[in-house]
């Protein structure tokens, strides 16, 4: 959907996106991480055709970007607004006639949405009226009113309370179903675990790390595995190997060990076969928070 | 062109169906009737005769002649006080005016005493000052055996009748007075409509900036259009609500006089307004001229100057205005940039008012009426005084041209400005936000 080649940004401050490669699969969801300050905002705003590389390339579909794409783009920017004297029916048309949708579509859209989110009363108010929760609901409409098929949400939750979060979460993973391609700009770890397939790391105007979100992880795999029982029964042998124990809601106790190869793997299964409490046993992925801080401090 | 349309719609919709703008479009012709309504009744009140002032006086040397006394017609009812000590109670007590005539030689008269308990009007002293005047000189004219309408029939009356004498032979009443007036108001109402639309235009910009909605619509659309179709639509509900008022005006004008029983056209009704008890002949014959000269009035170029400059001016201003809303974060940050923007337009209407007044064909008229920033005002102040079509649409060229300019210019501050946030931006920082690459 989106290739990104060796862009690269500058302002009077230095640099701010250095040699910038990337690609965002068609369909996937795709997690920008970055600490404050990294540059995410200045790649989100090229993509958003706000404002040009001094160098580099992005491919839009294979084509090279240019503002007739922005019809099918959605972009919510981090800090954000709408007219405080338009109603929200009337902010919803023009948003979706910016974006080139026919009247009569856009009045068919606004009012299913609208439905949707059971704010159809709430049409003719002025956005200076409605609450702050009320306000984001709208927000959110505005910027897939057009059903974009590359969708930009910059820290989507942030600002948000934890309600109307659901609820975009849930949009957002059924606009992906049918096809939506989203690239998510967080720092909050918690969301990109959930929702991203892909992720890149940019740290400092350059891209540490991307790829598969599972392929990102398992890259800084430690060979360490989980074996969890269910009770407090003595499990000897876990405890003289085990470099680490805790205890889970999945499980009583979880041992972690260390594990080189398949051989040494082989034997982890047969021990904890032994036990009749055993009940889980799985590779000690990183988390992505961790991967992140440890991708970020390493620089 | 679709985002400029767009842009223009939302911009002018929004602006007409607020309420604000719905009452102010509506309330202000009401105003000014109402305004107008009252300068009238106070003129009409102040002039009636009911209102007399009582003037005790002392003339210890029969200056003055018996029959101011009995004169009903005068603001004054005179009063004389026979004796000195009579002078005194009155001091003593409430009283409302003393005049005390000391001088014994009437012709050098000129300090007599005027006391009273509150310090008297300029008009009502000077009233009195030549009221007394004519007494004393119509005493001394009886002395001679001469009446005043002797006197006035000896009395030559040099008054121009201004022509102006046109391309075709024709000759045609002119009046510079009613020019000037024309003049003064047209420059005028475009000098406070560039600075009220311009600084919608601004206001709105800072609006979307502050609101942080501009990066959503820069994402579909750019920064020029967003420009071009917000000052359009201004300019739009500018128009609108211009058309309104004449509209309005108009209709509450013609409304007003058929309450009254008046016909607009009814030119008795002004004769009897301009004879005031006078020489009707004389009214009759001012009358007519004034009819004439403002039948004489190139009402064509007059209106066509106003609609292109208005508009010309507007453009030009409210450029540079968006140039300085997208470049602020808040309102108040807009002076010191506002200042040195606006004073062209400032000067503009100092030498709109000179020209008018000393010389609207001269040299300094005529420069500053090609000088784009000046031109709206000067120009429209000139129009009336007859200017060539071709001087006209010349300076009008120049304008848009200059306008074309300026809003390529204020467009690469906009695209940089309204993009960004916090630091609070230096005349420097336009100069470099201008040079700098996309």
């Amino acid at each position: 959907m989106i290739e990104i080649k060796d862009l690269q940004k500058s302002y009077e401050s230095g640099v701010v996106n250095d040699c910038i490669s990337l690609s965002i699969p068609q369909g996937s969801i795709f997690g920008l991480l970055g600490p404050n300050g990294a540059g995410k905002t200045t790649l989100i705003r090229m993509l958003a055709t706000i404002t040009k590389p001094d160098c580099g390339t992005i491919l839009f579909n294979g084509e090279p970007l240019e503002s007739k794409h922005t019809q099918h783009m959605g972009y919510m920017p981090e800090e954000r607004g709408l007219y405080k004297k338009m109603s929200v029916w009337d902010q919803l048309l023009f948003f979706a006639e910016i974006k080139g949708v026919a009247k009569n579509r856009a009045r068919k859209r606004a009012k299913y949405w609208l439905e949707r989110l059971d704010i159809l009363e709430w049409k003719n108010k002025k956005m200076e009226e409605l609450s702050k929760g009320m306000a984001q609901k709208v927000q959110f409409l505005c910027t897939i009113i057009h059903e974009p098929k590359f969708l930009i949400l910059d820290e989507p939750f942030s600002g948000f309370d934890p309600v109307n979060a659901d609820l975009v979460k849930e949009l957002v993973l059924e606009m992906n179903k049918k096809g939506t391609t989203i690239l998510f700009s967080t720092h909050r770890m918690d969301n990109v675990e959930e929702l991203c397939d892909e992720l890149a790391i940019i740290h400092q105007g350059k891209i540490v790390v991307c790829g598969k979100s599972t392929d990102i992880r398992r890259a800084q795999y430690k060979h360490t595995y989980e074996v969890g029982f269910s009770s407090n029964a003595p499990h000897k042998w876990f405890e003289t190997h085990c470099i680490n124990q805790r205890t889970n809601p999945e499980a009583y106790i979880i041992y972690e060990l260390s594990c080189k190869d398949e051989k040494e793997k082989n034997t982890l299964i047969q021990q904890a076969q032994a036990h009749s409490d055993w009940v889980l046993f799985r590779e000690n992925l990183p988390s992505i928070h961790e991967v992140f801080v440890q991708t970020v401090s390493e620089i | 062109m679709k985002n400029i349309r767009i842009i223009f719609k939302r911009e002018y919709l929004s602006r007409i169906k607020n309420k604000s703008f719905i009452l102010l479009t509506l309330i202000t012709p009401l105003i000014f009737v109402a305004f107008y309504a009252a300068v009238a009744f106070i003129a009409v009140q102040s002039g009636k005769s009911d209102e007399y002032t009582q003037v005790n006086y002392l003339d210890e040397h029969n200056i003055l002649s018996e029959a101011v006394n009995k004169d009903t017609l005068s603001n004054f009812i005179f009063h004389k006080v026979d004796h000195p000590t009579e002078m005194k109670e009155l001091l003593d007590n409430e009283y409302l005016a003393l005049l005390h005539i000391k001088d014994k030689d009437r012709l050098s008269i000129d300090s007599l005493e005027f006391i009273s308990s509150q310090t008297p009007s300029i008009t009502k002293i000077s009233s009195l000052q030549s009221y007394l005047t004519d007494d004393i000189f119509t005493q001394s004219l009886g002395e001679l055996n001469i009446t005043n309408k002797q006197l006035d029939e000896l009395k030559p009356r040099v008054k121009f009748k201004t022509l102006e004498a046109k391309l075709d032979g024709d000759l045609k009443s002119s009046n510079s007075g009613l020019k000037s007036g024309i003049g003064m108001f047209m420059a005028f109402i475009i000098y406070i409509f560039i600075f009220i639309y311009g600084s919608m235009v601004m206001r709105s910009t800072i609006e979307e900036k502050t609101n942080r909605i501009v990066e959503v619509i820069v994402s579909s659309v750019k920064p020029f259009d967003l420009m071009l179709g917000k000052i359009l639509g201004v300019a739009a509900v500018g128009l609108t609500q211009f058309i309104a008022w004449i509209v309005l005006g108009t209709g509450l004008i013609t409304v007003i006089s058929l309450v009254l029983g008046l016909s607009a056209g009814d030119s008795s009704f002004y004769q009897e307004i301009a004879a005031g008890g006078e020489n009707t002949a004389i009214a009759n014959d001012t009358v007519s001229s004034l009819i004439q000269s403002v039948e004489s009035l190139p009402f064509a170029k007059i209106i066509t100057v106003f609609l292109l400059f208005f508009v010309g001016g507007y453009l030009l201003y409210s450029s540079l205005f968006a140039a300085i809303g997208s470049a602020v974060n808040q309102d108040s940050d807009t002076q010191q940039f506002m200042f040195p923007v606006s004073l062209p337009l400032v000067f503009g209407f100092i030498i709109a008012q000179s020209a008018v007044f000393q010389d609207p064909n001269g040299a300094i008229a005529k420069v500053f009426s090609y000088i784009p920033f000046t031109s709206p005002v000067v120009m429209s102040a000139r129009v009336a005084f007859g200017i060539s079509w071709l001087e006209i649409f010349t300076s009008f060229f120049i304008l848009i041209a200059t306008f074309l300019f300026m809003v390529w210019l204020s467009a690469r501050i906009y695209r940089v400005g309204i993009l960004m946030y916090g630091k609070k931006p230096k005349w420097k920082d336009f100069a470099k936000w201008i040079i700098r690459k996309n």
